[in-house]
């Protein structure tokens, strides 16, 4: 359980990042959704060959054009998971995607999800994005939906499994569960 | 005669020596054992990261993310001159009742009359038996059909577990029952599952003798939670000017309970109840009353673009005052149904029945209510298009309430409305409605004597009052400047026909209860929301109102008598977050000088807390700017200093 300081560089990454898009402020769904992507930190598991060192960070990528502005940056700003400090990257398309541990998939890029999904799951990514069937069907396997204007998560447990990826009951239990042969 | 009548009704609040001591005990018993759950509903201004970050995931899941309601009448209020009381600035406020929370509507003129009788209206027209209003407790209308108006001091929730309190002034549409004239009060409490976990709660102080509060939350199993509370205060008395004791304190017990069941994904089920009993002082015994209330809704979702509701309560109130006792049942059944036609109708149709049955007893000959019982029954059915014209651009909302009473048989309340949305941070807003108020017993059935001798001066109640009328032209305007700030500014032209009136048939002195009175109005109302850092939040508004009523042509009336209205008023609530978990919060308030002699004021509460893991303590202050001050009669509104604390977990 030993933790370090977040290495200068990620600092100013995160520094950069906000400069860059101090302006845009989120609407109160995607802050809320940025703060259970840093939730999701803390209940999934990763096996330890996720990670290329111990003290590598943990990176929460968004594909596609960000939807949470700065405040995901903000909300993991000096954070860490025993050791693996908090960053969050952006990637214009999949060919970009590497060493994430978190990708959260915007809804405009689900089309390019179906021919990276199974090497995601061999590097151990876990898929987030909006609940939507395209999305839950091509490996995606937490997704967000609204219900009563609330945040809710549908979970694909199957895909999380072939990724070798642990979810805490607690999540699951507040979840709804994704059946692939539904 | 005018002021004869006024002042008999002026008795129903009236106030003196009675005699101390409550009769009436009341047991709550909670289990304050079992598991501590803490999820507490939150509802954050700034959604900040490190805010957000100390919730669970639950607490994450009970946030309401999106600004537009579930409900899809939403949309259409936002196109109204609707302010909204969220329990966190509730919350932020010394209010301690219903009443008090509503002065936190910049649109609601709220005057204190005594310890126990409030006025409230908006948009004009208020005196005693302020008329004008539809007012809802989660659904369930709680104006009296004895005078159309509301017994405020019969009307308390436990202000924790209130999620908002949406204020419309004017008409409000179409989707809203009768007497929805000036505007509209629906108070909405939390669901079962969002107040969950034990809360407690004692106040001790000086105009609040004392006031204790416990709910407690549960679940069993996934889908059903309920929650059950009780409450009790004592409140002081009021005074004279020269500070002698007006003898009107009083106090209330209460309990209730709350279940919300999740039968399926998309059927909901909510039954709620409640039971009050209260006494106060007054001339020359005191007041009793009571009531019981039973409420169950169903709501239904057939798909995203559709959705039912129905809903059954049944409402037992009495109350015995020194001249009169009015026992009312109230059986009620809605349902209401949206669904979407093509893309470009969002359609909403509903029909409703209400029973009332009345048992009045007058204790006095010299004025009183006859006959004793009446049946009414009332029927009511709407419907409402909302056209998108130009999709998330430019909309019409057309629709068209119908109702059948036993007074005045069909009444057609019909509105239009339109709101144009350039983009997500203005719309502009446009509406003509037709509302009606119709009789109430006061108006049709109220003598004086109720034994008269021939000849002599009387009144004979009004047998040919008809519904009084209003055509409402509004205008309004919100806007977002800045991401920090909201405004929201609605005008509006009123213009009522067949207003009350007393007036005697020729060449007798036999008076009727007549409609020989009209009026205008026209005012503006402008609020608004600026967090102006993240440790301060202002919110508030300034509202004119400028009433005319005069007779209508052959009529000979006072009819000034009907309103007593402020021209001028403002309002600021501040909400600042202080460090080492403080808060300190602020509410002032100016009222113009009301016609009959009411001079001007202004005050301001004031409140310190603390706020741990677990509790929270408070002090409070309420109209602090003098030790006393009228807001309605001669009576005085003395200072209120009182300590609270809170316990949650």
């Amino acid at each position: 359980m030993k933790t370090i300081a977040p290495k200068p560089k990620y600092f100013l990454l995160a520094a950069c990042m906000l400069l860059i898009s101090a302006q845009i402020s989120p609407s109160n769904e995607y802050k809320v959704k940025a703060v259970f992507l840093f939730n999701f930190v803390q209940f999934v598991e990763w096996p330890s060959k996720a990670f290329a060192e111990k003290d590598s960070p943990l990176v929460i990528g968004i594909l596609g054009e960000n939807p949470f502005g700065t405040y995901l940056h903000e909300t993991v700003y000096h954070e860490k998971l025993t050791g693996h400090p908090l960053v969050v990257k952006q990637y214009e398309n999949v060919k970009e995607v590497s060493n994430c541990q978190i990708l959260f998939v915007n809804p405009d890029n689900i089309g390019e999800l179906g021919s990276i999904a199974e090497e995601l799951k061999q590097q151990h990514v876990l898929i987030v994005g909006e609940a939507t069937e395209a999305f839950m069907k091509r490996g995606g396997m937490i997704g967000f939906f609204l219900q009563d204007g609330r945040i809710r998560m549908k979970i694909n447990l199957e895909s999380i499994k072939e990724a070798d990826l642990k979810v805490s009951s607690k999540l699951l239990r507040v979840a709804d569960m994704y059946n692939n042969k539904q | 005669m005018e002021l004869a009548l006024s002042n008999t009704l002026c008795a129903f609040f009236r106030y003196n020596n009675g005699n101390k001591s409550h009769r009436f005990y009341f047991l709550i018993i909670f289990g304050l054992f079992l598991c501590v759950s803490k999820i507490r509903a939150q509802d954050m201004a700034s959604l900040s990261p490190s805010e957000l970050k100390k919730l669970s995931i639950e607490e994450l899941m009970a946030i309401e993310v999106t600004s537009v309601s579930k409900h899809p009448e939403k949309l259409t209020e936002v196109a109204s001159a609707i302010q909204v009381i969220r329990n966190k600035d509730i919350h932020r406020s010394t209010a301690t009742s219903l009443p008090e929370a509503l002065r936190l509507a910049p649109n609601l003129h709220v005057a204190q009359l005594n310890s126990y009788a409030w006025v409230i209206s908006s948009r004009g027209f208020n005196t005693l038996y302020a008329n004008k209003l539809l007012v809802m407790i989660d659904g369930r209308t709680v104006y009296t059909p004895l005078f159309a108006g509301v017994f405020w001091d019969a009307q308390n929730v436990l202000l924790e577990d209130v999620e908002r309190i949406e204020v419309v002034s004017g008409p409000g549409g179409t989707l809203w029952g009768a007497n929805a004239v000036n505007g509209v009060i629906n108070v909405l409490t939390k669901s079962a599952g969002e107040t969950q976990g034990l809360y407690a709660s004692g106040s001790v102080g000086s105009m609040l003798r004392n006031n204790q509060e416990v709910r407690y939350g549960g679940q069993i199993g996934d889908n059903f939670c309920y929650r059950v509370y009780g409450k009790h205060f004592d409140l002081n008395h009021t005074v004279q000017a020269d500070d002698q004791d007006v003898a009107d304190k009083w106090g209330l017990y209460q309990g209730g309970f709350r279940i919300d069941w999740e039968l399926s994904k998309t059927d909901n089920l909510t039954f709620q109840g409640d039971y009050y009993i209260g006494d106060e002082k007054t001339v020359p015994r005191q007041t009793d009353f009571d009531g019981q209330n039973v409420l169950g809704r169903w709501t239904h979702i057939f798909s995203d673009r559709s959705q039912l509701v129905a809903q059954a309560y049944f409402d037992r109130t009495w109350r015995r005052m020194p001249t009169i006792s009015f026992a009312l049942a109230t059986y009620d059944i809605d349902i209401q149904h949206h669904f979407s036609v093509g893309e470009r109708h969002r359609v909403m149709v509903g029909v409703g029945y209400r029973l009332m049955q009345d048992d009045t007893q007058n204790y006095t000959t010299a004025a009183g209510i006859l006959p004793n019982e009446r049946d009414m029954h009332l029927f009511n059915g709407f419907v409402q298009d909302e056209i998108s014209i130009v999709p998330e651009t430019f909309k019409i909302t057309v629709g068209s309430k119908l109702s059948h009473n036993i007074f005045t048989d069909f009444e057609v309340q019909p509105s239009v409305r339109i709101t144009w949305t350039p983009d997500k941070d203005h719309t502009v807003w446009g509406a003509v409605s037709r509302a009606v108020r119709t009789p109430s017993r006061i108006d049709v059935d109220y003598y004086i004597p109720t034994n008269p001798a021939p000849g002599a001066p009387q009144v004979a109640g009004g047998p040919n009052f008809n519904s009084e009328k209003v055509i409402a032209y509004e205008l309004g305007y919100r806007v977002r400047p800045a991401q920090a700030v909201s405004l929201s500014l609605a005008t509006f032209y009123n213009v009522y026909d067949d207003i009350y009136s007393v007036e005697a048939l020729p060449g007798t002195l036999t008076y009727q209860i007549q409609n020989g009175s009209e009026a205008q109005s026209e005012g503006v109302e402008l609020s608004g929301n600026y967090q102006a850092a993240s440790w301060w939040r202002l919110r508030g508004g300034y509202t004119y109102l400028k009433m005319d009523i005069r007779n209508k042509p052959g009529h000979d009336f006072d009819p000034t008598i009907l309103a007593n209205d402020a021209e001028h008023r403002f309002l600021v609530q501040s909400i600042i977050d202080l460090p080492w978990n403080l808060n300190f919060d602020l509410t002032a308030r100016y009222t113009d000088k009301l016609p009959r002699v009411v001079p001007d004021y202004f005050t301001f509460d004031a409140r310190l807390a603390w706020s741990g893991e677990n509790v929270e303590l408070s002090i409070a202050g309420q109209n602090l700017w003098e030790d006393k001050h009228q807001e309605f009669g001669l009576i005085e509104i003395p200072r209120n200093i009182y300590g609270t604390l809170k316990c949650r977990f």
